[in-house]
Order: C-alpha cells, then sequence, then structure tokens
C-alpha cells in the first residue's frame, strides 16, 4: 500500500519499510523545540534526576513569548533558561534579539524536508511547510525528550487538501487558510495530518506556504504537511541545519479524506469572535468598527505580509483613535523591511512599530485589549480572553485587511485600496 | 499495575440549555493571567475559570470525579496547566467526544486516564450519575448496566497510567 507523505517520514525516522495510521512508533527528533516555556520544562528535567540533555545539539530553545521579560517573574523565567543553556552546553540557543520561534526556526535552516520536529508549542505544524513533519506537544513531553531523546507517536491518519487557480486581487493565503478552518471546522482534522497539493500551493512562496500550516493546528490537525520542491530548496540554499531528504507521497497513498478548493473562487476572509472556525465573507463583517490592528505573529508577521500593509498605507494615516501595533515576526524580517523602507512607511503612517515576537497575540504584554474593545488581528487564534482580557472581541484576517481596516477605522475590503 | 476499573460521578460539561459544548478551549479552562503558577496544587482553583456557567467547578467538583466533555475538548494551545488543574481538583477520568490533539497527549503524559467516546452525549448520561468505567474495555457501566462503548485505551496510554506519568514510563523503559 502507498505512504502519504507524513506515514513516509515517519516510517524512516523509526527506521521502518513501513508504517499505518493509528501504528504507534518511537523516534528520535531531528529537533526538540521550546520557547519561554523551557523554564517550566528545565524544573521538570531536573525532577527526573537525568544529569545531562541526551543531546545539547538537537535541542532548540527560542525566547520569544514575553520578550524583553515583562515582569520580574518573567525575567527570572529567562534568567533560569540563559544559565540552563550554558549549563548544559545547548548549542541552539537564541535569545531575545531573534524572533518568533516558527520563523527563527524557517531562517535558521531547522526546517528542512523529512525532519521530524516536535516543540512545546502549538504552532509546531508551522514547520510542515518545509516537507517536514513537525507537531506540538506539551512541556513535560519536552522535559522527556531532553532527557531520553524519544518520542512515541501515534501515526496520523492523513487528508488531502487539493487547491487549484489564482487568487483573486486582494485574497492572499490568510484567506485560503481561514476559508479552510471555517469549512473543515476547528474540530473537523483532530489527530489528522493534512497535507497541501495543487497548483495552488506549488505556485505560492514559502511565506504564504507557512500561513497554511501554520493554521493547520487551528483545525485541530496534528501536523499540516506540504511537499518540497525547488522553491523549498532554494530557500535552505546556505541555512539548512540538517539532512535535507526530500520525500514524496506515494501515487496510491491513502488519504482518509479529500476536500478541494479553487482559490480563484475566494474573497477576503474574517474570522469572527471567539472561534477560528466561525468565518465568513468580508461582506458580513464591513463598518465593524476597531480600537486595534495587530499586524504580526508566526502567522502573518513576515516581509511579504509588512510589504502589503505598507502598500496600502503609504501616504496614508491610520486612523485617528485606532493604534496600529506592528511586530515584525523576526530581527531578520525587521531589518529587511527597514532596509526596503517598509517600516518607515508604517511608521509614517501613524503606526506604532515593535520588537518582534508574539506581542499580544497570548495576551502576556504589549497591547493587552481594554473591555469591550474590539481588535483585527492577523494572527491565528480568537478565543475569548486570548489577548488577555475576556471582555474584548478579536477578529482575524490578512494583513491586506487589516492595513485597509486601519486606513478606515473600520473592518473594510482591502480590494477597495489595492 | 493501577485499577483497570474506575467508579466515580459523574460531570456532563454542558452549556445553559444542557447542551454539549464543543471546542472548549485551553484559556476557556485555564486562562493566560493564571500561567505565572508553577505549583500545581495552586492550579485547581482556576479550572474552567473563564468558562461561562462552570467558573464555580473547583468548588463543586469532589476527587475521583468523572469529567464527560464534548468534541475537540482542550482545543488550541500546549499549555498543561489545562490538564493540571483538574489533576489539582482530584478529577480520576476524563470521558471526552474527541480531545485537541496535544491536549490528548497531555493528559495521557500525566498518567490520568482518558477515555475516548464519539456518542457519549447521546447516550442518557447525566451529570451527577455514577458510572463504572473499564479502561481496557472502553465500557461504561451505570448500576451494574452497559450503557455505552467508548475506545479502549492503547497500550502505550495504559502503560504511562501504571507508571504515574511519562516520566516514571521512560524510566522503566530505561531499565528494561
Amino acid at each position: 500500500m502507498g505512504m502519504t507523505l507524513t506515514e513516509k517520514i515517519l516510517a524512516q525516522a523509526a527506521g521502518k519499510k513501513e508504517v499505518s495510521p493509528g501504528e504507534i512508533v518511537t523516534v528520535e527528533p531531528t529537533w526538540v523545540m521550546s520557547h519561554d516555556n523551557s523554564a517550566y520544562i528545565l524544573k521538570e528535567f531536573k525532577k527526573t534526576g537525568v544529569e545531562k540533555v541526551w543531546n545539547p545539539e538537537k535541542i532548540v530553545i527560542i525566547l520569544d513569548h514575553v520578550v524583553p521579560a515583562a515582569s520580574r517573574d518573567y525575567a527570572n523565567n529567562h534568567l533560569s533558561i540563559r544559565q540552563f543553556v550554558n549549563e548544559q552546553k545547548i548549542m541552539n540557543f537564541w535569545d531575545i534579539n531573534t524572533g518568533i520561534c516558527h520563523q527563527v526556526m524557517a531562517e535558521k535552516g531547522y526546517d528542512v524536508p523529512g525532519a521530524v520536529i516536535v516543540g512545546a508549542d502549538s504552532h509546531t505544524t508551522t514547520p510542515g511547510a518545509f516537507g517536514a513533519f513537525a507537531a506540538g506537544i506539551g512541556r513535560s513531553e519536552v522535559a522527556a525528550i531532553w532527557a531520553t531523546g524519544k518520542i512515541w507517536l501515534r501515526v496520523p491518519e492523513s487528508y488531502e487538501i487539493l487547491v487549484n487557480g489564482e487568487f483573486p486581487k486582494g485574497v492572499f493565503a490568510k484567506d485560503l487558510a481561514l476559508h479552510i478552518v471555517g469549512d473543515i471546522t476547528a474540530s473537523g482534522a483532530v489527530y489528522k495530518a493534512v497535507e497541501f497539493k495543487g497548483e495552488t500551493i506549488k505556485n505560492m512562496g514559502i511565506a504564504s506556504r507557512m500561513v497554511l500550516t501554520n493554521l493547520s493546528a487551528e483545525m485541530g490537525a496534528k501536523n499540516g504537511i506540504i511537499e518540497a520542491d525547488e522553491k523549498t530548496l532554494k530557500y535552505l540554499e546556505g541555512k539548512a541545519r540538517a539532512e535535507i531528504k526530500v520525500m514524496h507521497p506515494d501515487e496510491d497513498a491513502e488519504y482518509e479524506k479529500h476536500f478541494e478548493y479553487d482559490a480563484s473562487d475566494l474573497v477576503p476572509k474574517v474570522a469572527f469572535p471567539h472561534t477560528v472556525d466561525n468565518v465568513y465573507d468580508i461582506d458580513k463583517a464591513l463598518e465593524i468598527p476597531v480600537n486595534q490592528i495587530f499586524l504580526g505573529t508566526c502567522t502573518n508577521g513576515r516581509v511579504e505580509d509588512l510589504e502589503i500593509a505598507a502598500k496600502i498605507l503609504k501616504g496614508k494615516k491610520v486612523k485617528d483613535g485606532v493604534r496600529m501595533l506592528v511586530f515584525p515576526a523576526s530581527w531578520k524580517v525587521w531589518r529587511e523591511a527597514n532596509k526596503r523602507g517598509i517600516l518607515n512607511i508604517l511608521a509614517e503612517a501613524g503606526a506604532v512599530i515593535m520588537n518582534p515576537g508574539c506581542g499580544p497575540c497570548l495576551g502576556a504584554h504589549a497591547g493587552v485589549l481594554g473591555d469591550g474593545e474590539v481588535c483585527l488581528s492577523t494572527a491565528n487564534r480568537n478565543f475569548k480572553g486570548r489577548m488577555g482580557n475576556p471582555n474584548a472581541e478579536i477578529y482575524l484576517a490578512s494583513p491586506a485587511t487589516a492595513a485597509a481596516s486601519a486606513l478606515k477605522g473600520y473592518i473594510s475590503d482591502p480590494r477597495e485600496v489595492l | 499495575m493501577k485499577p483497570r476499573i474506575l467508579k466515580g460521578r459523574v460531570w456532563m460539561v454542558t452549556d445553559g440549555n444542557g447542551n454539549r459544548i464543543d471546542n472548549i478551549d485551553t484559556d476557556m479552562i485555564f486562562h493566560n493571567k493564571y500561567l505565572y503558577i508553577t505549583d500545581i496544587k495552586e492550579m485547581g482553583k482556576y479550572a474552567f475559570s473563564n468558562l461561562e456557567g462552570w467558573e464555580d467547578f473547583p468548588q463543586k467538583a469532589k476527587p475521583g470525579d468523572i469529567l464527560v466533555v464534548g468534541r475537540n475538548f482542550g482545543a488550541g494551545s500546549s499549555r498543561q496547566q489545562a490538564v493540571d488543574c483538574f489533576i489539582a481538583l482530584g478529577i480520576s477520568l476524563i470521558i471526552g467526544e474527541s480531545f485537541g490533539a496535544i491536549y490528548k497527549r497531555n493528559v495521557i503524559n500525566s498518567g490520568l486516564p482518558l477515555i475516548e467516546a464519539p456518542g457519549i452525549f447521546e447516550s442518557g448520561l447525566k451529570t451527577g450519575d455514577v458510572i463504572e468505567v473499564n479502561l481496557e474495555t472502553g465500557e461504561i457501566f451505570r448500576n451494574g448496566k452497559l450503557i455505552f462503548r467508548g475506545k479502549p485505551m492503547s497500550s502505550v496510554a495504559l502503560d504511562i497510567y501504571d507508571a504515574g506519568g511519562i516520566f516514571e514510563y521512560g524510566k522503566r523503559l530505561e531499565n528494561a
């Protein structure tokens, strides 16, 4: 029987000829990643009584959630991580001047085809954009991997998501991703591997592919995955940190379900509060007043995202009374956007340019919402209270929709300003 | 080996109209404003504190109680506090229509038993019922009568449950 891309990677990692859905395999991950929560993980690791981590070269720690530290507690957490990194000689430590973990994993060349990547963050589905198996796990599991180098994984059933057609003007990967999440629902792909295929995916750049695998988590998927191609290899030129093993799904691979979408049919989409699958065409959201625009995150904080926003805001002003916060996904993105004048355009328009990191996405700092406020965000989650206040509302949309809405002060159609 | 049959009082996690609530995310179970807490014992009192109508659950729950939840329970972030808060309250078992993928692993790895039971909300089970659940077969009994068949726990999940969590399980593997 043929294997899907996910099955092929897991079979190879487990040293088996073949694996099938439901089977439990034990593998040594290529990378195990964690972020600020490493402070808790290292406490759990110390409780195991193991003195040395299994392999200091395979542990990646990236500080991004609350950077720089917003309080004494956060500062002490960061401090304990830096001490641990030194004690254990962990090679892949990236401090607060690097960026959001899922972006840094890509930029620094950890995300390579064929790799098995696990991380203590639910959006660790993101590296699937490079043809890797990548999934989020809990912090105890990360501590267990630090100690033993092993993780058990249940081989997931795969869904095939086929996308063909060209995006109309004003429609982007984020709109497609929201449309798919709305269609499949937040629980529709629980435990499943979702494999994205088709011309639209082939034609997408890496940044857009990462939007799809990032949002796979929001349909409950175990992992999202896209076959590597020449674009993937070009991106990784000179920076791959692990062996590149390009694999392809078999022609006769078995998928539990098939979904087909035509990108040319799409319009800009908005996810309404308080679930990511509460998705509607932009028509329904028009003229909802917003207090804050949040451009950034591991979903949409890349150069392409800032660029489209700058294109819309160039020479114009963010509406009075609206706060627009811009968080580039990494310092590499920040520098590139700065060099190209993008940050300056956004700042001239009245946006507040913040330092790379997760920002207010998870409600810890730097843009928490007030009671009754509404935020239009380019992030991946709009759960009640997600941005720190259960009495606030979060709408999700593309960077273009965010910029168009910043101009008007209410949710607006980007096709009218592009 | 730990007990294969667990007995406890049931909490059906429903809304004000008695309907099952799907997609309860980790922010509803354990809100991000409490993430600074690192002592598991302290986490119980915040369980469900951001789930409408369930804010007083920590006062009402008793050790040994069984939670019955809807689809995709524990969706969202990988935060383990959303499991630890139930352990702190002494919840003995979680039965669900389905679970968020990471949440399910976190429950199993913490040594808390979990039964997947798609359709359990149509079984007539009510809050306050006392049930017996066979972890190896997935069978659920009320007053000695079989009322529903959930999925059996996998052998790896039972091994971790027996060991008392992923760390103890890992040590047993090392010594095997």
